[in-house]
């Protein structure tokens, strides 16, 4: 007996040992370089070990610069405004979806840009922005709207970016709504219904408390999504002033991989980290208050 | 009456649904007609929204003035390669977790949970030092070996296999089957749904890859891919007059992964519907 047990546990460990590898060398040396880095002054171009510490230096500095306090300031708007503009958007159209005709194409449709690069999404929508040759004030135009140049005004860029962040993210929530909506069983509004509920009254009373864990889902993973945007603000966000729409992810992008800043760079992803933990916990919290034991 | 609100609502649904529709597709109706302008009518004021004449070569002379063809090539070989290992990888550690008893498996597991909370962006200089270590950033190592595992491959696997019935592995060890066999014989062949649905994720997202492949890409611009290529062609306006040849090969960047959903569109929405990630 115990000689099978011991065979098992080599068996497992046979079948663990490229992910115990991968995760000792890509996560946990990984995770204590950078926390190690982050009291350090690096340029990468010596030895990290010859890299000379500066205790929280790096910390502190992330605070007096004022791009940092304005990348953090852009990040939140962004991942709130993306967030909850996706799930409420997303849960109307999902409800719309449910028993209309054809709703697998109208899906295929919404779901779209999920697939598309996110490259490729700020690509196209830097051209529709386009103040003279781009559609968007073309159409705007026939609706008597003034032409603004959305993405290089520092008062319109991150508004016109949080715009094509929704178009592209509303997909994947909508099938997520959608699947969370199927699983309410019908019985319950036709209950409702001889008791005379408004469907109003019904979506407050019935669909929304049984979509909460489905809501908590979306909360939290597009929250860690968004507070890590690159891509698009990369794309879209190179003509206006950085201040107006740089985020945490591009400012350690560009102190890392341009000004060859490590240290500081890796400071400003701790700090990052520490947000997004933080979110997370407290959107649990809120959730778990609100009458939901366990969600894993 | 009642009949008469059900109607009105139906066709608010549709307007609300069709509206939105709309607005969804414009940009892609956008996209494919101007790939195929004259870069006069793709830069006339006010725009036009449709070409006199569509300029099908458009989408051969990309291949020309870019090197378009090593962007597709080097794309292909870093998302199929990751995609292998995740799949190998994750059914390897999935059984483990799933059907093996051992000594640490409900800490280990947690650790594989836990690690899917930190972001991206923590591994960026690590990862760079370590690729620079190794030696590795003139190859394609580098792009794929810091993603060969995928925690939620893991936990994905994990689930699936553990609704694999214990008598089927139970019967093949009566048989004396080693547990590389019954691995390879009895839980991979069961486990195709979710190693599709995992595949098809991790391609998706791989393909769509940017910020690592911009890193790596500036210091080796032979492996470029598809998204850095056309996205500095993009950002260099000035520079790079033929703009209306970067959106044919935007068209065609977005077209393998249009026909991979449209293809294994089962497997993907279960994947959505699991992880609220278009990819990971």
């Amino acid at each position: 007996m115990s000689k099978n047990r011991l065979r098992e546990n080599v068996a497992a460990y046979i079948f663990l040992s490229p992910i115990l590898l991968f995760f000792a060398v890509f996560f946990a040396f990984a995770v204590g370089f950078s926390v190690w880095i982050s009291f350090k002054q690096w340029n990468m171009l010596i030895s990290p070990i010859d890299a000379p510490s500066i205790g929280f230096d790096n910390y502190s500095s992330l605070f007096s610069d004022p791009l940092f306090t304005a990348s953090l300031f852009n990040t939140i708007v962004y991942a709130f405004t993306t967030t909850v503009a996706i799930l409420v958007l997303s849960l109307l159209i999902a409800a719309a979806l449910n028993n209309i005709k054809n709703a697998a194409i109208w899906r295929f449709i919404y779901f779209a840009p999920s697939i598309t690069p996110a490259v490729a999404v700020g690509m196209i929508w830097g051209y529709l922005y386009n103040p003279s040759r781009g559609i968007v004030n073309e159409v705007l135009g026939w609706l008597g709207v003034p032409a603004h140049n959305w993405l290089t005004d520092p008062r319109y860029a991150l508004m016109a970016i949080i715009i094509t962040a929704v178009w592209a993210g509303m997909g994947a929530s909508i099938l997520i709504f959608t699947a969370g909506l199927k699983a309410i069983p019908q019985s319950y509004y036709d209950a409702a219904k001889i008791d005379g509920a408004s469907r109003i009254k019904m979506f407050w009373a019935i669909t929304l408390p049984l979509l909460k864990p489905t809501i908590l889902f979306l909360l939290i993973t597009g929250m860690i999504g968004a507070w890590q945007v690159f891509d698009l603000i990369y794309m879209m966000g190179a003509n206006a002033p950085a201040s107006s729409v740089q985020v945490i992810s591009l400012y350690i992008y560009n102190t890392a991989f341009v000004n060859l800043q490590m240290g500081r760079a890796s400071a400003a992803a701790m700090i990052l980290f520490v947000i997004v933990l933080i979110i997370t916990l407290f959107i649990l919290r809120i959730f778990r208050q609100g009458g939901i034991e366990s969600y894993e | 009456m009642n009949k008469k609100r059900g109607k009105i609502t139906g066709i608010i649904k549709y307007i609300v649904v069709a509206g939105v529709g709309v607005i969804m597709i414009v940009p892609f109706f956008w996209l494919v007609s101007a790939s195929l302008m004259t870069l006069n009518e793709f830069i006339s004021v006010p725009p036009k929204w449709i070409p006199a004449n569509p300029q099908w070569h458009n989408y051969v002379d990309v291949f020309h003035h870019v090197p378009f063809l090593r962007y597709y090539l080097n794309s292909f070989i870093v998302a199929i390669s990751v995609t292998a290992l995740v799949l190998l990888t994750s059914a390897m550690g999935g059984y483990a977790f799933a059907k093996l008893n051992f000594f640490g498996k409900k800490a280990l597991f947690r650790f594989t949970l836990s690690t899917m909370m930190f972001p991206a962006f923590l591994f960026l200089i690590p990862n760079f030092y370590l690729v620079t270590l190794f030696g590795w950033t003139s190859n394609y190592l580098s792009l794929i070996m810091p993603f060969a595992v995928s925690a939620y491959g893991i936990f994905l696997l994990r689930q699936f296999i553990m609704g694999i019935p214990p008598d089927l592995i139970d019967a093949a060890k009566i048989d004396g089957a080693s547990q590389f066999a019954i691995f390879t014989k009895i839980i991979i062949p069961l486990t195709k749904p979710a190693l599709a649905t995992l595949a098809i994720l991790t391609f998706i997202g791989q393909w769509n890859s940017f910020l690592w492949p911009l890193i790596i890409t500036s210091f080796s611009p032979e492996m470029t891919t598809v998204p850095v290529g056309l996205s500095k062609l993009s950002l260099a306006f000035s520079t790079y007059t033929n703009q209306n040849l970067i959106l044919a090969g935007m068209v065609l960047q977005i077209i393998p992964v249009v026909a991979l959903f449209l293809y294994m569109q089962r497997y993907y929405i279960k994947g959505i519907v699991l992880t609220g990630f278009g990819g990971i």
